[in-house]
């Protein structure tokens, strides 16, 4: 490995800009850091370059440690986005500036500077100053300057971000041969994904400072996991869908899936992204060569030189409904957008207002467990407060969730209120939510959300397994929740006073087995920590700091079983002035009875953010 | 700071006699201002030095105390320019680079000298080193004489003349930024290289300009050093004291050569600075 980052964590005034962040980057690799502006990726480099310390964690280049190394002593070259040339030197002393640093003799410096010159086509440029250079050529200067030590790692930070569109493909193009030509090990960070996909070998997706997915450019566009990557490489689609034992369903689409043998009768919930060039348009569905979702109106075309972009409007009753929270999806007809070739619009021509048949080729599911977002209050007031805690805008805006409201009081009716494979419930917390909680579990309810009116945006992140079988679903929803807050995570390992020496073991190996699981499945690093006594008294400590800490249960028990249990443990946690927000993870309890869950060991494990 | 040429107002109806009128009006105020209050006396001041003929003129140079008045002067400025111009850079970088506590105090001191009449920065000297002084009786006792000699002159016009430099380069530093001393930096330069190979070449015509003005007024400071110097004939008076005590003693034309020998060193400075700009495009 080229390029070790081991749980990057930056601060600036007590905000983490890079949040535990684990990263191996190979050797000759071109790797590509993308992400919006403020998710760290630059702070990232800097730190790779010595240019900004890191607080905590450490970064390998080629095994050697350089986390405290100054930047000379790292070997690496670094370009910026404003070239950053010496203005008053010309462009051969600027190349040479890094040999003059390092002593080299005057004949080998002007024979490496011609190299380089040749490198990056700028043959008989030695004489001219930086600002007789225009854009491209100064940025082709500038890289020929960082590669002038031979550095074993080249960073690039936004390199093509002041030059205009042509000049940046040409440059991209010989960027990417210098790189293939010196075989150098290369991190570019940008926030265009075209530029990604256009260099990278891989790409890493950045967002509030964490690093939420890696991998080959194709890979990361077809198969996301997460709703923030799936929207920042490129036109998303984002819908509920049903996943049953026969398929995917979307409106009237069923589309073969894996794992959906799997699947439960009632189906569950998920969200399905479908790219708009995975859409098709007919006149009829009888002319759709691809599985009919149902009939829609066209609302916009855009002509946009190879494709064409159409906004199309579904018609009522097509049972597709939008997983985003987008102000045009406010209403029950969710609007789509399809980018058609050249051919396709030879075969169809469309104008806003006509009627077409919308048939999907392929969608793919998120592996998110927050679908979306279901309000089930007592009164409307209570409602609105839920609508408009800190939490859950950060959740909703972050994760663009749609939003359901439960009109009337849910706890009011006889039947049991229609939460069935929803996403998230949410309710108000309080003494009488631990009641909602076990009732919504009995309607189908698999996520319940309580939320404290005293609740502010959580500073941590707190996760307790009440079962082993809910683990890996539990740490899903922690990671999933992990995403979308700022915050930092800790694994707290929680163990009875007196316990015996074999029992302290299985706990601690139980806590690093769970980290490891987090990392494997979610890419998501923590950090660890142990608190020693009783889970009631862990949470009642919490309570009495009275800081703000999300609480992630997760449990396999049935709905009496998990009132009991939350009664017992946590009900301090659901008093009328609690600041902390609780999560319940119901999972399906699968294994045969015999394993019953009284006596499984219970995991005591804590993750805190 | 580079600022480029005012833009040609070429506006439709910038062309009427009123608009004509009242540019060419705006004009003849400006320049007609700057001939009555500055050129006029300037003028005034060769006149009256060569009111007696060239003989009297060159005759005023001839006596002792007026080439140890040139001399006194040319040694404070040869010693203060100097120790401003480090102070100013380390402080201007200082300013523009680190954040520390207290910069804002540093920011705020370095107006100071400006505020502070130049008698009172003078008189501070007086109270510190002056016979009834915090120090005079310790200085005395060891036989060291800062006020009414050469350190108490030098200390009022270093006090006097500190901003200039440091006022200079503040801006300049902070618009230029830090990204070509990273790109050095990661280039494996050290600090002292990145500061003499890549900041100081960016700002050296800040520094020059900064150093011109920090000179004039060296050479011109009247009132910090009146109040320190004692006014020692021969000794310790500079050449504005001079020309004061020439002028008290009604040798109108004495006075006014020195003085037009001052003002030729003020023009000679001008002309540099006009020369500087001229040649490296910078401008305030």
């Amino acid at each position: 490995m080229s390029i070790q980052f081991e749980r990057i964590t930056k601060r600036y005034h007590n905000a983490s800009v890079v949040n535990d962040l684990t990263l191996e980057i190979a050797t000759g690799e071109f790797f590509v850091l993308l992400g919006p502006s403020g998710s760290g990726k630059s702070t990232l480099l800097r730190a790779v370059a010595g240019l900004t310390s890191i607080d905590e964690g450490r970064i390998h280049l080629h095994g050697r440690d350089v986390t405290h190394l100054p930047p000379r002593e790292r070997g690496v070259g670094f370009v910026f986005q404003h070239y950053a040339l010496f203005q008053n030197m010309t462009v051969a002393d600027n190349i040479e500036f890094a040999l003059r640093v390092r002593r080299m003799r005057a004949a080998e410096r002007r024979r490496r500077r011609k190299e380089l010159l040749k490198l990056v086509a700028l043959e008989g440029y030695d004489d001219r100053l930086p600002s007789q250079l225009s854009g491209g050529q100064q940025q082709r200067v500038a890289v020929a300057r960082a590669l002038a030590h031979e550095p074993a790692v080249l960073l690039l930070d936004e390199p093509f971000g002041a030059l205009d569109a042509k000049i940046r493909v040409e440059l991209r193009r010989a960027l990417r041969e210098v790189q293939q030509r010196l075989g150098t090990t290369t991190i570019l960070v940008t926030h265009d994904q075209e530029e990604a996909f256009a260099l990278g070998d891989r790409i890493g997706v950045m967002h509030m400072g964490r690093l939420l997915e890696t991998g080959r450019p194709e890979q990361l566009y077809r198969q996301p996991a997460t709703r923030f990557v799936a929207s920042f490489l490129g036109a998303a689609n984002f819908v509920l869908g049903e996943l049953t034992p026969d398929g995917l369903r979307i409106g009237a689409a069923t589309l073969p899936h894996e794992g959906a043998e799997g699947a439960s009768r009632e189906g569950r919930e998920v969200v399905a992204v479908i790219r708009p060039e995975e859409l098709e348009l007919a006149e009829r569905k009888e002319l759709l060569e691809s599985e009919w979702i149902g009939d829609a109106v066209v609302r916009e075309v855009s002509f946009s030189g190879a494709t064409e972009r159409v906004v199309v409007q579904l018609a009522r009753d097509t049972g597709v409904r939008s997983a985003a929270t987008d102000e045009r999806q406010a209403n029950e007809r969710p609007v789509m957008e399809i980018t058609r070739h050249a051919g396709e619009r030879l075969g169809l021509r469309l104008a806003p207002g006509q009627n077409v048949s919308l048939g999907v080729r392929r969608a793919h599911v998120l592996p998110t467990p927050i679908s979306s977002f279901v309000v089930a209050a007592r009164s409307a007031d209570s409602r609105t407060a839920l609508l408009e805690a800190p939490l859950m805008q950060q959740l909703t805006r972050s994760m663009r969730a749609r939003v359901t409201v439960l009109e009337g009081d849910f706890a009011a009716n006889t039947e049991p209120p229609r939460v069935h494979h929803a996403g998230v419930v949410v309710v108000a917390s309080g003494p009488g939510a631990i009641a909602d909680v076990a009732r919504l579990a009995a309607a189908g309810a698999r996520r319940i959300l309580c939320i404290p009116a005293a609740a502010g945006l959580p500073e941590r992140v707190l996760v307790h397994c009440l079962s082993d079988a809910a683990r890996s679903s539990t740490l899903g929803l922690l990671a999933s929740v992990m995403r979308h807050l700022h915050v930092e995570a800790t694994l707290v390992c929680l163990q009875a006073r007196g316990a015996s020496r074999a029992e302290r073991a299985a706990a601690f190996r139980r806590m690093l087995d769970t980290r490891a699981a987090l990392q494997a499945a979610h890419g998501l690093d923590v950090r660890t920590d142990v608190h020693i006594g009783e889970l009631s008294g862990f949470t009642r400590e919490l309570d009495t700091r009275g800081e703000c800490a999300l609480v992630v249960v997760g449990s396999d028990a049935s709905p009496s079983e998990l009132q009991n249990l939350l009664a017992e443990h946590f009900s301090v946690l659901f008093t009328a002035d609690s600041r902390c927000p609780v999560l319940v993870a119901v999972e399906d309890r699968q294994r045969p009875a015999h394993t019953s869950h009284e006596q499984e060991p219970r995991t005591s494990v804590w993750s805190s953010t | 700071m580079a600022v480029g040429k005012p833009r040609e107002i070429d506006r439709p109806g910038a062309h009427t006699w009123r608009a004509r009128l009242g540019r060419a009006a705006i004009i003849a105020v400006a320049t007609a201002f700057a001939a009555c209050l500055l050129v006029v006396p300037l003028c005034a001041v060769f006149a009256q030095a060569l009111a007696k003929g060239w003989e009297a003129y060159f005759e005023a140079f001839g006596s002792s105390d007026t080439h140890a008045a040139i001399r006194l002067t040319l040694i404070t400025a040869l010693i203060v320019v100097p120790l401003n111009t480090i102070f100013g850079i380390a402080a201007a970088y200082a300013i523009a680079r680190f954040e520390f506590r207290g910069k804002s105090v540093l920011t705020t001191l370095i107006e100071l000298p400006f505020a502070v009449s130049p008698v009172i920065s003078g008189l501070v000297y007086v109270l510190l080193f002056g016979a009834q002084g915090w120090f005079g009786v310790w200085l005395q006792e060891h036989d060291i004489s800062i006020v009414f000699a050469l350190p108490g002159i030098i200390l009022a016009t270093l006090f006097v003349t500190f901003p200039y430099v440091a006022r200079e380069l503040i801006p300049l530093l902070q618009i230029l930024g830090a990204e070509e001393e990273e790109a050095a930096i990661s280039l494996g330069a050290g600090p002292w290289m990145t500061f003499f190979r890549v900041t100081l070449p960016k700002i050296r015509w800040g520094v020059i300009y900064g150093v011109i003005l920090c000179n004039a007024r060296a050479m011109g400071e009247f009132g910090a050093v009146s109040v320190v110097s004692g006014h020692i004939r021969g000794l310790t008076t500079t050449m504005p004291l001079h020309v004061e005590i020439l002028y008290n003693e009604y040798d109108f034309v004495g006075a006014f050569a020195v003085a037009s020998l001052l003002s030729l060193l003020a023009l000679l400075t001008l002309v540099i600075k006009t020369a500087i700009e001229l040649r490296s495009g910078y401008r305030r």
